[in-house]
């Protein structure tokens, strides 16, 4: 094969580099939720009864065993939920429920989605959040109470 | 199913970038018996446990000493899911380039080559985060470990 395997190479090795700069760049970026849904008739059940009365807003974190960013997630989003009395934060298991996932249009997990009382979807960040950032995205929300 | 003691997360990307040059090398030299060995070595960290995979036991006498100790630990489920995923496409290039089907052979090795690139290069797992999109076209996969 020679030649042809080294390009081959040479190609992958392109394609990776390309899809880890993109990933990199979406790595907790806050992705707001432009058209709102509508609140909560679509929701999988198994959300929709983990949501928490206003003002709170609930981060719901889509994860699988099979993922080990999920677990800093899940450490970073339960600090920022115990020190913030207006969030609550959900880790959903979604191994043996991959429907739940469909539903919700995730793809890659970790993905947290914050929903407001009612069910709207305020957001959702893929891979590791940064909770500063997710702090303040979220802050005008609160002030919705 | 236990899937084994948190590992030091340096080691699996020790061994994503040894996984990263064999598979160079196949695709370079068509030499298929050393993707054949490489398929084996997914084998055992999937199936028999990361704590015989050669390449952790490479970095553990021999790469883990000369660095200095982490506390940060690892799980291992998604490690040896990713190993699966790796075992099959090794398992698929194998014998694409033993039974003279060139194009499995190179599409599979480079499958495998992107995906162990952008976890020696980018810290990035395809096998764990995209197991849910693996489990909606291969639904059987859902039942393991």
């Amino acid at each position: 094969m020679g030649w042809t395997g080294l390009w081959i190479v040479l190609g992958t090795l392109l394609a990776g580099t390309l899809a880890g700069a993109l990933l990199r760049w979406r790595e907790g970026r806050i992705r707001p939720t432009r058209d709102e849904p509508a609140p909560t008739a679509e929701l999988p059940t198994q959300v929709t009864e983990v949501l928490v009365a206003a003002p709170a807003v609930t981060l719901v974190q889509i994860s699988t065993t099979f993922c080990s960013p999920c677990r800093h997630a899940h450490a970073r989003l339960a600090a920022l939920a115990e020190s913030t009395p207006e969030l609550h934060h959900v880790d959903l298991d979604v191994t043996h429920q991959p429907e739940v996932a469909h539903q919700l249009g995730v793809r890659r997990t970790p993905t947290t989605i914050a929903f407001d009382a009612n069910g709207a979807e305020l957001l959702r960040v893929s891979g590791v959040p940064v909770n500063d950032e997710l702090l303040s995205a979220l802050q005008p929300h609160f002030a919705n109470r | 199913m236990s899937a084994g003691p948190p590992v030091d997360p340096r080691g699996p990307r020790f061994a994503a970038a040894i996984t990263t040059v064999v598979l160079a090398i196949v695709l370079i030299t068509s030499w298929w018996p050393l993707l054949a060995v490489q398929t084996v070595i997914f084998a055992v960290g999937a199936f028999i446990g990361l704590r015989y995979a050669p390449y952790s036991l490479l970095y553990r006498s021999l790469v883990a000493p000369r660095l200095s100790p982490t506390s940060e630990r690892e799980d291992a489920a998604p490690l040896r899911f990713a190993q699966l995923v790796g075992f099959v496409f090794g398992l698929a290039g194998t014998v694409g380039y033993a039974a003279d089907l060139m194009l499995l052979g190179v599409i599979a090795t480079a499958f495998a080559l992107f995906a162990a690139f952008l976890n020696a290069a980018f810290d990035f797992c395809l096998g764990c985060e995209v197991y849910l999109l693996l489990q909606r076209f291969a639904p059987a996969t859902g039942n393991q470990a």
